[in-house]
């Protein structure tokens, strides 16, 4: 036990225990009473004392009693505390994982919530400047909360209140876990004087307290003095079944047959049998029972690797609908036990084909799966309203050959020969004879596609803007580039595919069916409403002002409000599930968001980490309370002493 | 005026004692274990043969006895000189002692009250009986006295002196002892009403009293607040004669000792009495006198 006040308790001692005696001492004001004799009373009273010697110590009880309350008040005015750390007032940055894997339960009730209490302890633990207290001692200590992105929860303050509040603040999440912005942000912090302005103790660097599971992905880009962290390490079992990928798609050929691939994987030593089922919206289609074997080591180096079964549902599905897989089973981790997809209804692509007559591009489309190709003269185009054919037209992709058109309605677009103006693109003139230099040939616009043999009489010169995404080069200037604009996907073709051989390469009708394919996921939107955790929900084309309602998986809803590019973000995609997001004058509309994350489904505590430069092995330990001041429990005794001395009093009086 | 002064004496008498109750006294006498002598010729046996009906013994003739007491009888018989000696009759003197002294006055009911109507129940059957009656109040030594009363007509007096004398002063039991036994003659019964705390002793006082000639009956009084007090918390007790304090903290510790104390005390004083012929008789003022009077002072042979 250590004291943080010794010398306030002496000098009230020095003042409060010879008055307490003095007071004893000073007669005890009696009531008086006329008997006939004293005579017998007396006696009484020598007999008392002759024959009780007990009675002298009870006599005695009441002021020792007062004594010992008197004591207990002084020794806690003296401000005991258990097991003090010495030296000045240290500084503390709390780190808190939040991230999936920190919503296991093998740890009641969670991973986070154990990470919280531990946390706490320590907090409790700092010191705290004392009332009396001379020397400024107290810790200071601010708490991050971090998954993918680092949140400050409190800034540096040695309230401890505070403290936990910001601890009960942490909300858990299911992205993957990130050290390196949080210990960016606690260094920056550090730096700063903090909310109570002491500056003195900024030079001092701060401690880092690190409370995860340890399964941290960025660890080796990170570099941090050896004495600088202290990692608590929380968790206790790795077992766990996850699925940890999930792709559902509709069969190009045959669009109401879906096909549903499934990775489900056990962290666990043993094999375990689990039922998958897989249910639309909630009902269940169908269930299988597989079988997972074990963890086990790789045969080449020795590190252990979970078992991994693939399980494969194709089923028949028209309509639109949220594709749920399921692992049921009782497992430390719920987030990753389930993975969703968005199912669109089948669709194929209405073309529109601007053209002044180009029968080999026309044939090359006609050729792919689209639902149909309407042709058009660049005259006709032209002469649309712009307006009438942004309601009215339900075009999902646009063909521009050679045609620079007056308007660009929001759309999709094909662009061969001439770029289209409005989108940053200028063509200062025309090369000739180029033949391709280099392609991106892993681009699914490019797959398959072989463009050595590609020779253009002539062509643009395009010049791009910065953000424009490359795919085929001439020696001169691009020839394929990918750009992307607010009205849409622009994928230029910088010559008229008349003037070059491409029409009698087999590329050409390659290029077309991944050029519609592609496209036409950037409409599909089935792919970009499955989301990862904490990427955005992001509608386009509202009108300004537009309330949206999103509704996250746990019933709660958010409305926001169309900005003024009539677009609506939702950032807060932090948990797994299914998010609704309604607008008015559309339909409802799903998102998935989804775990599907091997590194957060590997549960399994680390007994160290491994920095860029050091290995920090976890504290055997758990936080021990210490700093705890004794105080209230000093209170209390003289409290208790307060009452049996009036229940000695009254007992001496009454019986 | 004899009638209307008894009146009177009945009427302040009666402030003490119920007419029923003096009603039955009426039946009442001073009874003496020792058979005594009294002055005048009473209603009572001597023990000092005289002139009386009721023969007690013969004795030899010795030069200068009456000789009208020979019983010629015998000497016609026998041819010697005999006496014939009767058993006198005698009156009995009964001295009442009742303590007046300020401690008397304390409980309640009062002590004072019921060692007055006492007494006066006592002397009430003296008076009747034609007993001598002497009643002394004492507290610091004698305060007053009234003596060898005789017959009915003496009711008043005492009366008189049992309600206008107030309790008072502090006590010296020895010095009203010592003035008591200086005045008493003759011989007869003593009644010592008090409550006996007194801080000087009452040994050598009541050794004073016993004498051969006198039977004595102590008569203790205390009042039930005596007997069993209720006190509670620290009390500073003052005594009402010396002004005396003692600082108490009443706990039951200090009940229980102070009544081990005065049963202790009480019994002293009744193996003091015992020991030395005397009666000892201990009353509370809330007991009833008519009670104490009608059957236990009968019962141990006071009155009959």
């Amino acid at each position: 036990m250590q004291w943080l006040t010794p010398l306030v308790g002496v000098y009230a001692a020095l003042v409060a225990i010879p008055l307490l005696l003095l007071l004893y001492f000073l007669k005890l004001k009696r009531q008086e009473m006329i008997v006939s004799s004293t005579l017998l009373w007396k006696r009484a009273v020598q007999d008392l004392q002759v024959n009780a010697p007990f009675q002298r110590l009870r006599r005695n009880l009441l002021l020792l009693l007062q004594l010992l309350a008197l004591l207990a008040m002084l020794v806690a005015l003296a401000g005991p505390v258990l097991a003090l750390s010495r030296g000045p007032g240290q500084r503390y940055v709390i780190l808190i994982d939040r991230s999936a894997s920190m919503n296991a339960t093998d740890v009641k009730p969670s991973r986070l919530a154990a990470a919280r209490e531990q946390a706490e302890v320590f907090i409790e633990s700092m010191r705290g400047g004392s009332l009396f207290s001379l020397s400024d001692a107290s810790d200071h200590a601010m708490v991050i909360a971090f998954d993918e992105h680092a949140k400050v929860m409190c800034n540096f303050t040695s309230d401890r209140r505070q403290l936990v509040a910001a601890l009960e603040a942490i909300e858990p999440g299911d992205g993957p876990s990130r050290l390196g912005e949080a210990v960016t942000v606690a260094r920056a912090f550090a730096q700063s004087p903090g909310v109570e302005g002491n500056i003195r103790s900024a030079e001092r660097p701060a401690q880092l307290v690190l409370f995860s599971d340890g399964r941290i992905e960025d660890l080796d880009t990170i570099v941090v003095a050896a004495d600088e962290l202290v990692f608590h390490q929380v968790g206790v079992s790795g077992d766990n079944v996850a699925i940890t990928a999930m792709n559902a798609r509709r069969s190009y050929e045959r669009p109401e047959e879906i096909e549903v691939f499934v990775s489900v994987v056990n962290y666990g030593p043993e094999p375990v049998t689990r039922d998958v089922q897989l249910a639309i919206d909630g009902d269940v289609k169908t269930v299988r029972s597989v079988t997972i074997p074990g963890r086990q080591a790789e045969p080449e180096n020795g590190l252990p690797q979970p078992g991994r079964v693939a399980v494969n549902f194709s089923l028949s599905h028209e309509g639109q609908g949220v594709l749920e897989v399921r692992q049921v089973g009782d497992d430390a981790l719920a987030g990753d036990d389930v993975a969703w997809s968005i199912l669109d209804p089948p669709k194929r692509l209405a073309v529109l084909l601007v053209t002044a007559g180009n029968p080999v591009l026309e044939s090359a489309l006609r050729g792919c799966p689209i639902a149909r190709l309407d042709p058009c003269s660049p005259a006709g185009f032209d002469a649309m309203d712009p307006e009438t054919f942004a309601a009215q037209s339900d075009y999902d992709l646009i063909v521009l050959d050679n045609h620079v058109p007056a308007h660009l309605p929001r759309s999709q677009y094909l662009v061969f020969g001439a770029a289209p103006s409005g989108i940053d693109v200028n063509t200062p003139g025309a090369i000739e004879n180029q033949v391709l230099v280099d392609w991106r040939s892993q681009h699914p616009v490019l797959q398959y596609v072989n463009l050595t043999n590609l020779f253009a009489a002539r062509a643009q010169q395009l010049e791009l803007p910065r953000d424009a995404e490359v795919l085929a080069e001439f020696a001169d200037a691009p020839a394929i580039a990918l750009l992307r604009r607010e009205k849409g996907a622009f994928l230029l073709v910088g010559f008229d595919v008349l003037q070059s051989n491409w029409p009698f390469e087999p590329g050409f009708i390659l290029f077309c069916y991944n050029a519609l394919d592609f496209l036409g996921v950037q409409i599909a939107g089935g792919r970009e409403r499955e989301l990862a955790v904490g990427e955005s929900i992001v509608l386009d084309d509202l009108p300004v002002d537009t309330s949206v309602t999103v509704t996250r998986p746990d019933a709660s809803t958010v409305h926001l409000k169309a900005g003024p590019g009539g677009s609506v973000r939702f950032p807060g995609t932090y948990r797994v599930g299914t998010y609704a997001v309604e607008a008015p004058g559309r339909a409802l509309q799903f998102y998935a968001v989804n775990l599907e994350d091997a590194k957060e489904s590997r549960i399994e505590p680390q007994e160290e980490i491994s920095f860029s430069s050091v290995t920090i092995a976890a504290e055997e330990q758990a936080v021990q309370r210490a700093n705890v001041p004794l105080w209230p429990a000093l209170v209390l005794l003289t409290l208790i002493l307060a009452c049996l001395e009036w229940l000695a009093y009254n007992l001496r009086v009454r019986i | 005026m004899t009638a209307s002064r008894s009146t009177t004496a009945t009427k302040r008498l009666s402030e003490l004692l119920d007419p029923k109750f003096m009603a039955r006294l009426d039946g009442l006498d001073v009874l003496s274990r020792k058979i005594l002598q009294g002055k005048l010729q009473g209603e009572r046996r001597s023990k000092r043969r005289g002139q009386s009906v009721e023969f007690a013994d013969h004795r030899p003739y010795v030069v200068g006895d009456d000789l009208r007491f020979v019983d010629w009888n015998i000497y016609g018989r026998l041819d010697q000189l005999f006496l014939k000696l009767f058993l006198e009759e005698q009156d009995l003197t009964i001295h009442i002692l009742a303590d007046v002294s300020a401690s008397m006055g304390i409980g309640d009911p009062s002590k004072d009250r019921f060692a007055r109507k006492l007494a006066a129940a006592l002397g009430y059957v003296s008076l009747v009986n034609n007993n001598r009656l002497t009643v002394s109040l004492f507290a610091d030594g004698l305060r007053r006295q009234m003596p060898n009363m005789r017959g009915r007509n003496y009711l008043s007096h005492m009366a008189e002196l049992l309600l206008t004398t107030e309790c008072d002063g502090f006590s010296d039991f020895e010095k009203a002892c010592r003035d008591a036994a200086g005045s008493r003659v003759g011989s007869g019964i003593t009644i010592v009403i008090s409550d006996f705390l007194f801080k000087q002793g009452y040994e050598s006082a009541l050794r004073r009293l016993i004498g051969a000639k006198y039977d004595l009956y102590v008569i203790q009084v205390l009042s039930p607040q005596e007997v069993s007090p209720e006190l509670a918390g620290d009390l500073k007790l003052l005594d009402i004669e010396d002004a005396d304090a003692a600082e108490i903290t009443a706990t039951s510790a200090l009940i229980k000792y102070y009544k081990r104390n005065l049963a202790a005390f009480c019994s002293e004083l009744k193996d003091f009495c015992t020991r030395r012929g005397a009666v000892y008789v201990r009353a509370t003022s809330a007991d009833s006198v008519e009670l104490l009077v009608l059957n236990y002072l009968r019962r141990i042979h006071l009155l009959r």
